[in-house]
């Protein structure tokens, strides 16, 4: 995709040609304001021109964008979070009686179980995509959970704490 | 009914979450993540996110709904049209968790959601039906000989079929088996279900659908009727009420036919039987929609009643707030459905980010939308941006306030393309302004240039 534009001409003086600085700051804007990714930038002084070419994020049906599944408070600086993989009930333990798959501070394995979702009557298991340490719990056991809500942050096993 | 969970998105999702707040009942949102900032969920007294922007996984993903709707402890359900409104399955799982689905019953929406079904039960009320088959056709053969007996033009129809897919025009006999084979394809690629029907095509023919609603007690009303001819492909784009063809003795017959119908099946809720119309005034049932429809606020503005919130009411067990008599219809309405479809590329959808979304004002105009400056058009999803309807006390006031209304819409985002030009090329048309024209129009007039 690209736009041409023309610099803005001050008014009263139509046949001024606009600088190189005035071009150079509508390019920016331009740029600025782009729906995508800047692929081309051309400024012409001798015949006013502008133009930018960029990359649309618009995506073709069924191509999936990135989604963004935030609903808790924004992640912290380090660390990846587990989230809930659908729209359930959030319980840490296989049972009432048995001991939480993990509690914080705990190591776990990439794919290791480390809570339960259910919906349904039907208990999904929630797993680490990836090893690392338990850094935070942020739902308590039997609260509802949102799809892609944050459930825990692991952060890298090898990380100080 | 205290709370009602609207498993739904768009403006048809809002819509229901204005009626819930006029009606003094908690609404609650569903939401995929490409729905995150929709107005919805802005508007709703709580929202869940229930999943990704795969419908299959979000809006259509039943244990999800459910699960949202148990857990916000919402006593009903709406879910608008599209979607999981014509499914049977999902209305039983509602019934089955003490959860009132805002629509007809399981058993009623299973058999008239089989259009064969249906064409067989409604020519049993009495309706007339074109020339066609009552039970599905099997094999190619049959097909053949079915369509030599009728007489071409045919059409072939899937009986899982509905929103306008699933049909294929058969103008030529030697057309027939391949449009046979291709229609089942279709239908079960998109309908898990390859049965078709085969009946007579008029060519010459409006589309008139009869609005009804039925309480719980064994009473019924029609609204009127909607004139819905202005189509692309079956694809509805104008549709508008009163039809100018109907006198009202036949707005009388055609009304009072359909509701024998519904009420023949036991129907409850809003739904809406859609006939075909020709030049001498001779009407056949084509199917039934048990649901709401895209264009009920035509409706609405000639009858001063709110269709969403008799839905509401009757699934609350009250009987219909008006009778027969008290529906009067005063004026003329019309909608123009604003897609996100570029209509000199074949109407094909654009996505992305809506820099402005300026929707006209002013008297008697009314924009359904869940549109905002700002908000992203999603590409997973269809491609309704908003609904313009106008109303007026005659058709040619409502065709000049349509236009004029068309005029003040501004919709901006790169690459966004809308049907807002294609819509003023129709009301500038002589024939669109005469009122005599058929479900042809977009075909014949609107095509070139």
């Amino acid at each position: 995709m690209s736009v041409e534009t023309q610099a803005p001409q001050p008014a009263g003086h139509p046949l001024e040609a606009p600088s190189l600085e005035a071009l150079c700051q509508q390019a920016k804007v331009l740029a600025a304001g782009l729906p995508g990714t800047l692929t081309r930038l051309t400024v012409m002084v001798g015949d006013n021109r502008v133009e930018v070419e960029w990359q649309p994020v618009t995506v073709v049906a069924g191509v999936a964008p990135a989604a963004s599944a935030t609903i808790e408070a924004a992640e912290p600086e380090t660390g990846v979070a587990v989230v809930a993989p659908l729209v359930g009930t959030f319980y840490r333990a296989s049972g009432p009686d048995a001991a939480p798959f993990v509690s914080e501070g705990d190591l776990v394995e990439a794919g290791q179980q480390v809570g339960i979702v259910e919906a349904m009557k039907i208990m999904n298991a929630v797993q680490a995509d990836q090893a690392g340490r338990v850094a935070k719990i942020l739902v308590a056991d039997s609260d509802m959970v949102e799809y892609g809500q944050q459930l825990m942050i692991l952060e890298s096993a090898d990380a100080e704490s | 009914m205290e709370k009602i969970l609207i498993a739904n998105r768009g403006e048809i999702a809002l819509r229901i979450a204005r009626a819930c707040r006029e009606l003094g009942i908690a609404s609650v949102a569903v939401y995929s993540t490409a729905d995150a900032d929709s107005a919805v969920v802005r508007f709703a007294d709580e929202a869940v996110q229930i999943g990704p922007p795969a419908v299959a996984r979000s809006y259509l993903h039943i244990p999800s709904i459910i699960e949202a709707a148990v857990k916000t402890g919402a006593d009903a359900i709406h879910p608008g049209y599209g979607f999981l409104s014509e499914d049977p399955y999902f209305a039983e799982i509602c019934a089955s968790h003490d959860i009132t689905f805002i629509g007809p019953t399981p058993d009623v929406m299973e058999r008239m959601g089989d259009k064969a079904v249906a064409r067989q039960l409604m020519s049993g009320a009495g309706l007339p039906l074109l020339p066609g088959t009552i039970e599905p056709v099997t094999t190619a053969d049959e097909a053949q000989d079915i369509a030599d007996s009728i007489g071409y033009p045919v059409i072939i129809k899937a009986v899982a079929g509905g929103g306008g897919r699933g049909m294929t025009v058969v103008w030529r006999r030697e057309d027939l088996r391949n449009s046979y084979q291709l229609t089942r394809a279709t239908a079960q690629a998109v309908f898990k279900n390859n049965a078709v029907y085969i009946e007579r095509y008029l060519a010459a023919s409006r589309h008139t659908e009869i609005q009804i609603v039925c309480d719980s007690h064994g009473n019924g009303i029609h609204l009127g009727e909607r004139d819905c001819s202005v189509q692309r492909r079956h694809q509805k784009l104008i549709e508008e009420a009163p039809s100018v063809h109907l006198t009202p003795e036949l707005r009388a017959e055609m009304g009072s036919v359909a509701l024998k119908g519904a009420l023949s099946l036991g129907y409850t809720g809003a739904g809406t039987m859609e006939f075909l119309l020709d030049d001498q005034g001779q009407f056949w049932f084509m199917e039934m929609n048990t649901r709401i429809q895209v264009e009920h606020p035509v409706s609405e503005l000639i009858t001063g009643i709110d269709l969403i919130k008799e839905q509401i009411r009757v699934a609350r067990g009250e009987r219909l707030s008006h009778t027969q008599d008290e529906v009067k219809f005063t004026g003329h309405a019309i909608e123009c459905r604003i897609n996100a479809e570029d209509p000199d590329r074949d109407f094909a959808p654009s996505a992305g980010r809506l820099d402005e979304f300026a929707p006209p004002g002013g008297p008697w105009t009314r924009v359904d939308s869940h549109c905002f400056g700002g908000w992203t058009v999603s590409p997973y999803y269809d491609s309704l941006l908003a609904k313009l309807i106008v109303w007026a006390p005659d058709r040619a006031e409502a065709i000049e306030r349509m236009d004029r209304a068309l005029t003040e819409f501004r919709v901006n985002g790169p690459g966004m393309k809308t049907t807002i030009g294609f819509h003023q090329r129709v009301f500038a048309h002589p024939v669109f302004r005469s009122g005599d024209f058929h479900t042809d129009f977009v075909d014949r007039y609107m095509t070139q240039k």
